[in-house]
Order: C-alpha cells, then structure tokens, then sequence
C-alpha cells in the first residue's frame, strides 16, 4: 500500500487487468502485492472502468499479470522473478507513455 | 651580619624580587597575550580536563549468531490463544486475500456473512504463522503472505459464502479447510456444488440397497423363465388339444 501511493499510476488507458496465481506456490508473494496495490482507492479513483480480476488456480502455474489496453496492446508480466516495485514502475510508465499520446493527439485535433 | 650590612645598599637594590620584576614585566593581566609561568604551565597541563568516550553503539558491535529467545509480548500471547480458540471452534476456515476496501463495505460484507453464521476475522500473519504450524494445518502456511483475512464459521456453508464472496470482487478466497479437508478455491466450488448430507446419504443406501433387490431378482429369473415357458407350452397344448402328452411338471412331481 505504500507502494501504490508513491507510484503515479493512472489507470485511464487501461482496459482490464487479470492476475493469475497459484497461492500454495512459493514464488507469488510480489504477484499478491501488485494485486493489492492495483486495489488501492487512489489507483482505482483514477479509472472505475477498469475491470480487475484475480484469478485463483491451483494447478502450480507461474503467477501472470494480464494487462490488456484501450488501443488493443497487451503486456504479460510474469511476476515470478520480478518484485511488485518492477511490476509497478513498468505498468506505470507504459500508462503514462500511452498518456502523453492521447493527449498529444487531442491536443493536435483541437489546436 | 657585616656582609648584609656591607653590601646592604646593593643587595637590597639586587635581592628586591617585586622591583625588579616590576620594572621587567608587565602586570598580570595584560591586553597581550602573556607567557605562562611554567609551574602554572605544569599544573595546568596535569589538571587538563579530559572528556569521557562515549560507549560503542550496540549496533557495532559484534552481534551473535543466536539471538537471545525474544520476550513475548503480552497481546501477541492474547491474540494467539484467539487465534487457536477460533480454529479449533470452526468447521470451516476459509483464507482469503484481503485489497483495500472501504469501511462500510466492510461492515455490510461482515453483516452478510453474519447472517449465514460466518465471522469475519482479520488476523496477523506473524501471529497465525506459528499457530498454524503446530496444528495440522500446515499446508495452509504458504498462503498467509499479505494482508490476510479469515472467514470462520461453526457449519460448512460454502455456497453462501461464494455467493456472497462473489459480490466482493476485493476479498479474492485462496483456499479453505472445511472439516479437516484442505481445499483450494476450486475444491470449495466443487463443494459448493455437492448435495447435501441428508441427500448423498439417502443416495448411498438407494444405490446399496439397488444391487441388494437386483440379486434376488437375478435369482429368481432362472426358474421364473422356466415357470413361464412351461405355462406357454401347456397353453399351447390345451390350445391344440393334445391330451395325450401328459404335462412334465406332474411327472417331476411323481418322481
């Protein structure tokens, strides 16, 4: 939770989210983080479109973050070997990126 | 006596110490800084105040390998006997991940599983780590990793708790041990899904008591099919009107 509030994450240009894990699994500790996280009001102030879905199975599979975009791009974040502050930043800068275009866009469509 | 007397005039010019320093030195104090003298020096540099060390941080120094056994606190020592009370009480102990959620929608949530005799428990996971380790559920000690909550509850009412559970999409259920039997989140649907006790065991005795009523039916076909053969073959007789062949039956009686 102190994580989701450093981290400026807007969640406008994100379509949907789905966070599979296996709980009995050893390595899904930073998956359950970034879950908590991404649930923190701040975070989901900034979009209530966005549809959030835990994924629980039991099948001993790799905990796997799905974010799925407005504009159809898709980012798979294995979170195994990463920690929620890695999972984070790159969902954040990615947020931001596709950002600065929409409104670089708009900005060109209405001078 | 004489000497003094002799040389008065000049000794007491020579041997007149305040005089002569006077007209040497300057006063005792002075604008300038002004040489000390050595004796003054000496004491001084015996009495010269020396400041205490201060001690070594305990953090550097060396620190041993086995750290002394840590005194419990008090409400830890509280809130784990809470902890085996309520998990040796329970039926069912179901373990779900617990995201931010707004308090009223805590309150309404725990209002709805009151209502199906489910409580809702926040819990500590240094405090149900060791509890967990020394009863038997041991394999549910990988999924207390984040803020955890405990749904406990005296009956084994899964299908209430996943329709309600449903509802909530921020309290995610990881697994649960419904009398004794550990279950993950698909073993809690399928149990979901189950009958109830009363219907599965009336089930059981139907489907025991089936095979039991099909062999003596079993038994019984050999000669039912031979009774009916026989009796169409009479019927057949009589229909021909062969009187002479006597019917075997009565035959079989004789001998």
């Amino acid at each position: 939770k102190n994580m989701a509030s450093k981290v400026s994450l807007v969640l406008r240009p994100v379509k949907s989210i789905v966070v599979r894990f296996c709980p009995f699994e050893p390595n899904v500790e930073s998956t359950r983080k970034f879950l908590q996280s991404i649930y923190h009001k701040k975070i989901q102030a900034t979009n209530t479109n966005c549809e959030v879905t835990a994924d629980v199975r039991h099948d001993g599979s790799e905990p796997v973050v799905d974010v799925k975009f407005a504009d159809g791009d898709r980012l798979i974040m294995k979170g195994a070997h990463l920690t929620t502050g890695e999972m984070l930043t790159a969902l954040a800068s990615r947020c931001n990126a596709k950002d600065l275009k929409e409104e670089q866009k708009s900005k060109r469509k209405n001078p | 006596m004489a000497a003094l007397g002799g040389g008065g005039t000049r000794w007491r010019r020579a041997w007149l110490p305040a005089l002569q320093l006077l007209r040497r030195g300057s006063k005792a104090v002075t604008r300038h800084w002004k040489a000390m003298h050595l004796q003054r020096q000496k004491l001084l540099a015996l009495t010269e105040f020396l400041p205490p060390r201060p001690p070594v941080p305990p953090r550097c120094r060396p620190r041993h390998a086995t750290e002394e056994p840590r005194q419990e606190d008090g409400y830890a020592r509280v809130l784990r006997r809470q902890a085996e009370e309520c998990l040796r009480g329970s039926r069912m102990v179901a373990v779900c991940q617990f995201n931010s959620l707004p308090d009223e929608d805590v309150a309404t949530l725990r209002h709805f599983l009151r209502k199906h005799n489910i409580h809702l428990k926040f819990i500590l996971n240094e405090i149900i780590r060791p509890v967990l380790a020394q009863s038997e559920l041991r394999s549910l000690l990988p999924l207390f990793v984040c803020r955890n909550v405990l749904l406990v509850s005296p009956e084994a009412r899964a299908r209430e708790m996943l329709r309600v559970l449903k509802g909530v999409p921020q309290v995610v259920l990881l697994g649960a041990c419904i009398d004794g039997t550990i279950l993950s989140r698909q073993g809690v649907e399928n149990f979901a899904r189950l009958p109830s006790l009363e219907v599965s065991q009336g089930q059981t005795v139907a489907a025991l008591s089936l095979l039991s009523s099909q062999t003596s039916s079993l038994l019984q076909r050999g000669p039912a099919h031979l009774t009916a053969l026989l009796d169409e073959h009479i019927r057949r007789l009589r229909d021909t009107g062969g009187a002479t062949e006597p019917p075997p039956g009565r035959s079989s009686g004789n001998h």
